[in-house]
């Protein structure tokens, strides 16, 4: 299959400025999207995506730089949680820009990605059949309500108000 | 094939851990994916037609309605445009780079989610119990989907059809155990693909769904979208953020911890508690409800 391509090279300056040009991209997608879907200003929008691209380059690159066997989407998590903590000196910047930015609008240009990446697999998926789709269904399914149900058990038993 | 292609050579290669990273450098590093205007102008194009129409709500009985949001509306389009002949701008070599640049946007989504989990952080101290726990819910996939998998005839592919969600971390975890050329790998490269097309439609019309007819805790809905899959998680969230509105960051914080949770105790859950259950409840359940194999035996299916 000519499909894959041998490539055994380390992150590189190429590869950094590959990323950067790329969440430069999204960043600009992302905040048309978001002043067409929720009217947020263009300008502070803009600066909150550049928080959210910085703390991901930083999560890509500690992933590949680190000794450690662990996900960039763990740094990510981290770094973000640490530089919006209350009481942090950064929590009020990161917090007024990267609230311009709306989740949704993030998560629709994502999706388009996603939607064009997926077709790939469109002819594996046909050949699989109905009994394959009726396990993902269920599974995807129980994986889902397994939690949501525990979850609610445990806050009603917490005593957590359903706000 | 190409899909499981890639995640093969970074498995075959030792790599066992990381077929996202492989995957990320390789198509990133060697191709140059920022000058592929057709692709990023196709996303702006349904990016700006999605957010103009908006949110629709689809009423389906007295109280119930079933909101679909832009999100869904910009990935079934970019699937379409993959598929349609007539579109030549969006091919294969597009949908590779969507899929490479796609893994490094899943970081912007997560350091969103993360940045609202910081500033919620007091959340964390009332309700981590819940948070905890929910990540053990996951395991009632073993309890529904194996029976129904042993009663269609499926044998050990259905250990790793049904023993998690199937994304990459847990695919990983499958061909580590059993060997890439196992019937349970086979499973969870099903479960892997058919996840991919149908998983995020279906989860978000789920959500939808049930936000608005099934009356659990709006921080349950939160916790459950943390599936383990950036974009099973995002297209369960819209609804779920639709329906409450008033708890938009303490909804987006309980997804952050969620995800936090998913992966990092959640793959040694898979390892340590979900296969080796779904091994037991196989044993016990397939001499009493297996069917005659509907896969056959050939284990020299080597050539992706």
């Amino acid at each position: 299959m000519a499909d894959f391509i041998d490539g055994t090279e380390n992150v590189t300056v190429h590869g950094i400025f590959n990323w950067i040009r790329l969440l430069i991209i999204f960043s600009v997608i992302t905040v048309i999207g978001n002043y067409i879907g929720y009217k947020h200003p263009i300008g502070e929008a803009f600066i909150g995506m550049g928080i959210l691209s910085l703390i991901t380059l930083a999560g890509v690159w500690l992933e590949r730089e680190l000794p450690f066997n662990i996900s960039s989407i763990l740094y990510i998590s981290i770094i973000g949680i640490v530089i919006a903590l209350p009481g942090m000196p950064t929590s009020k910047f990161v917090l007024y820009y990267v609230s311009k930015i709306e989740l949704l609008s993030i998560v629709t240009v994502f999706l388009a990605y996603v939607g064009i990446g997926m077709g790939k697999s469109w002819d594996e998926f046909k050949a699989l059949g109905w009994k394959a789709v009726i396990i993902t269904i269920l599974v995807i399914a129980s994986t889902y309500y397994g939690s949501a149900i525990v979850a609610h058990i445990i806050l009603v038993l917490t005593g957590v108000p359903a706000a | 094939m190409g899909e499981i292609v890639i995640l093969k050579k970074g498995l075959q290669s030792g790599n066992v851990e990381h077929p996202y990273r492989e995957k990320t450098d390789k198509r990133i590093l060697k191709k140059n994916p920022w000058r592929d205007y057709r692709l990023h102008g196709t996303v702006l194009l349904l990016v700006i037609v999605a957010e103009i129409i908006g949110p629709i709500e689809i009423p389906i009985a007295k109280g119930v309605e079933v909101i679909i949001m832009p999100l869904l509306y910009t990935m079934v389009l970019g699937l379409v445009f993959y598929l349609d002949k007539n579109i030549q701008w969006i091919q294969r070599r597009q949908s590779r780079i969507a899929e490479g640049a796609m893994m490094l946007f899943i970081g912007v989504l997560i350091a969103k989610l993360a940045v609202s989990s910081g500033q919620s952080i007091h959340l964390i101290f009332e309700m981590g119990p819940a948070l905890l726990l929910q990540e053990l819910g996951h395991l009632a996939t073993i309890f529904i989907a194996l029976p129904v998998a042993l009663l269609l005839g499926f044998k050990r592919e259905s250990i790793g059809m049904t023993s998690s969600i199937g994304r990459e971390p847990e695919v990983a975890v499958i061909v580590d155990k059993y060997g890439f050329n196992s019937p349970e790998s086979r499973g969870i490269f099903a479960l892997f693909i058919v996840g991919t097309i149908i998983g995020t439609v279906f989860i978000s019309f789920l959500a939808s769904l049930s936000v608005s007819i099934i009356p659990l805790h709006p921080f349950a809905f939160a916790m459950a979208s943390g599936v383990g899959s950036a974009s099973m998680n995002a297209a369960s969230l819209g609804p779920t953020l639709a329906a409450f509105p008033n708890l938009e960051t303490s909804i987006e914080a309980f997804a952050g911890f969620s995800n936090l949770l998913s992966f990092s105790i959640g793959i040694y859950i898979v390892i340590f508690i979900a296969v080796p259950l779904t091994e037991k409840l196989y044993a016990y359940l397939e001499p009493k409800i297996g069917r005659e194999a509907i896969v056959k035996e050939d284990g020299d299916d080597n050539n992706g």
